[in-house]
């Protein structure tokens, strides 16, 4: 796997050299500080450079990683659901949003049956919502839910 | 020696009054519950619980505070363990091998070590802050910004070195940490750093955000993978108690856990998640096969639960002793000591007698309390691990988000959580190791105040750190920790640190 190798070290290098390039031009400030708030990333984005140059020169042994494989597919999926569930949360409320989540991806981990696909979800984030507004005094968005009820 | 025999007869007396016992028993019940769930530690545990304290006794308020951070550190333990669910910075050590454990159906002896580890570094964590509390007190007070940079220094390339197959791998890792660290508005100077022009990005980024992200998102996005591709197992229970043999395997792990904890405890800095570290670490370094770590070695679950609860008593020092807060959850204790009109000062021990050894006495108590209450439980917790996988992680990752979005109530820490457990899971698949990511987020900020305030009072000279011989001591120890395995054994047998 000596190509994902590579590819990681660029992307080591790329962050440093980014983060490198904020850095130098980030405002200047002191206040009787020597370093003041530029040094410190400087060193830390010069040391990502470093590191990802010498990963990309000599890779770190070929690693026992596992290559992407086409079941890599359903863990972007999810990845992709999560994205749509964080802003959903939101927009739609915890409630709906963590219904419409589980059984988007209970069917995705393979679950087959729609009466327990529709129950578990219905129940889960109904009770998960009282649990934690009710229970634990920690507000939980409503989303749409709350101007239909004002 | 009798005197101090004499002072904790009397903590124990207060700690063992009727309604101090049922305070530390709701603490550490509620404290459980709160670790229980993601996304709230024991610090901010402590501080949603404050107004439970109004109006009581002193002893009683602390006490019953005490308990919720026993409490809660054993809770994150068990989602650590079941779920690999981190709930804050200290357990990120204990989902390494306790989610391996887990998943080999040892779960059980998993859950159970890691309370019976708690109890005996508890105990001994109490034995050396009544001994050892005023000489150490002494050594805290040497450590200054050069010092405590020095400490930070040789904490992190310790764990660096020794977290994964590759140094330089590792060393990307705790960088990238830090990088995080010094996302948000600057402390000193107070401009922004990295923000983009996105004001929620002011405060910085969330250990709490970084440490599901990475951990439980980046492993739920793995198993997704395996369960499609038919290759996820998780093996059925086998035993749900610990066996006398796991226990004898982890005593010299529970008791360098213990005494190495405490001793990081007193110092400043992000004490019990560096003590969690070392300690791990330091088991890694003795094992004779340190290829079983993080494949499910209870030594890896045994060391770092001992060292963060002995850390917890060695972190009371300098409040107690001092009247200085070192950490977050003693900066807690601190305010409401505070609020029930006790001033924490070098005089506590004689002006509020009670206060102190109440605190230490109730130490003890909640600690033996935690295991009555915890080791029952673990037989209902290993349940959890009876629904389908399909339905398990869902679920996970919804209450996950729960504690995620309650840290700044923000939807943008969700997609952070998403992105780093992409992130998180490419690292894995590349063998980059994801520890040091959360030890440097923890440091970072630490580490850059320390450097800059050393240098303000050297006036930009390095020299002051030559002047220093605990802070050269400790450099050189780090370099040591770095450069040991590669020379000693080049040529050789494959190193420890790669195999």
């Amino acid at each position: 796997m000596i190509r994902a190798e590579r590819i990681g070290a660029t992307v080591v290098l790329l962050l440093g050299a980014g983060y490198l390039w904020e850095a130098i031009f980030m405002e200047e400030v002191t206040i009787g500080d020597p370093l003041g708030p530029k040094v410190f990333p400087i060193i830390l984005g010069a040391l990502m450079v470093a590191i990802g140059f010498s990963l990309l020169i000599r890779p770190a042994g070929v690693s026992q990683s596992q290559p992407f494989t086409k079941t890599a597919a359903s863990a972007l999926v999810l990845a992709v659901l999560l994205c749509a569930y964080g802003f959903g949360i939101e927009w739609i409320g915890y409630p709906v949003a963590t219904f419409l989540f589980l059984l988007a991806a209970s069917r995705l981990l393979g679950e087959k049956s729609w009466v327990a696909g529709l129950v578990i979800p219905l129940a889960v984030s109904i009770g998960v919502f009282v649990l934690f507004t009710r229970a634990l005094d920690i507000p939980l968005p409503l989303g749409f839910i709350e101007k239909l009820m004002e | 020696m009798i005197e101090i025999m004499n002072h904790l007869g009397y903590g124990l007396q207060i700690a063992l009054a009727p309604i101090n016992l049922l305070y530390a028993f709701i603490g550490c019940l509620v404290g459980t519950l709160i670790g229980v769930l993601p996304g709230i530690g024991p610090a901010g545990g402590m501080a949603l619980l404050i107004p439970l304290t109004y109006g009581k006794e002193p002893a009683s308020a602390i006490i019953l505070l005490a308990g919720i951070y026993y409490g809660a550190m054993y809770g994150g333990s068990t989602t650590s363990i079941l779920l690999n669910v981190p709930g804050e910075a200290a357990s990120v050590v204990t989902t390494l091998d306790g989610y391996q454990m887990a998943r080999k159906g040892r779960a059980g002896p998993a859950l159970s070590i890691a309370a019976i580890g708690s109890f005996i570094a508890g105990t001994i964590g109490v034995a050396l802050l009544m001994m050892l509390g005023p000489p150490m007190a002494k050594v805290a007070l040497q450590f200054g910004p050069a010092e405590t940079f020095a400490l930070m220094v040789f904490g992190l390339s310790t764990v660096t070195s020794l977290a994964g197959k590759s140094v330089r791998k590792g060393l990307v890792a705790s960088t990238f940490g830090l990088m995080l660290a010094t996302v948000g508005s600057d402390l000193p100077t107070g401009i922004l750093r990295f923000t983009f022009d996105i004001p929620k990005l002011m405060e910085g980024v969330d250990i709490i955000v970084v440490a599901i992200g990475l951990f439980a998102v980046s492993e739920i996005l793995s198993s997704a993978e395996e369960m499609r591709a038919g290759e996820f197992v998780v093996e059925k229970v086998d035993r749900i108690w610990l066996s006398l043999q796991d226990f004898r395997r982890s005593v010299g792990a529970i008791l360098r856990g213990s005494f190495l904890g405490f001793l990081i405890g007193v110092l400043p800095g992000a004490a019990h998640v560096t003590a969690s570290f070392l300690s791990y670490t330091l088991e890694k370094r003795l094992s004779k096969e340190p290829e079983r770590f993080g494949q499910g070695e209870i030594r890896g679950v045994a060391a770092p639960e001992s060292a963060n609860n002995s850390a917890a008593c060695g972190a009371l020092i300098p409040l107690l002793t001092m009247g200085l807060p070192a950490s977050a959850v003693t900066a807690v204790l601190y305010g409401a000591l505070l609020m029930t009109g006790v001033r924490p000062s070098p005089f506590l021990f004689q002006k509020h007698p009670d206060v102190a050894w109440g605190l230490i006495g109730s130490m003890y108590i909640g600690n033996a309390m935690l295991l009555i209450l915890n080791l029952p439980l673990v037989a209902v917790w290993v349940k959890i691990l009876k629904t389908p996988p399909r339905w398990l992680f869902p679920i996970v990752l919804a209450i996950s988000f729960v504690g995620v979005y309650s840290v700044n109530r923000s939807a943008l820490d969700l997609l952070l959580a998403t992105i780093l457990g992409v992130l998180g899971y490419c690292m894995r698949r590349l063998d980059y190791p994801l520890a040091p990511v959360i030890l440097g987020l923890v440091l970072g900020d630490l580490l850059e105040q320390a450097l800059r305030q050393t240098l303000m009072i050297s006036g930009g000279s390095l020299e002051i750190f030559w002047r220093s011989p605990i802070a050269m001591t400790l450099f050189v120890l780090a370099a040591a920790v770095v450069a040991l395995p590669q020379v000693l054994y080049r040529g050789k047998v494959k190193p420890a640190v790669e195999s």
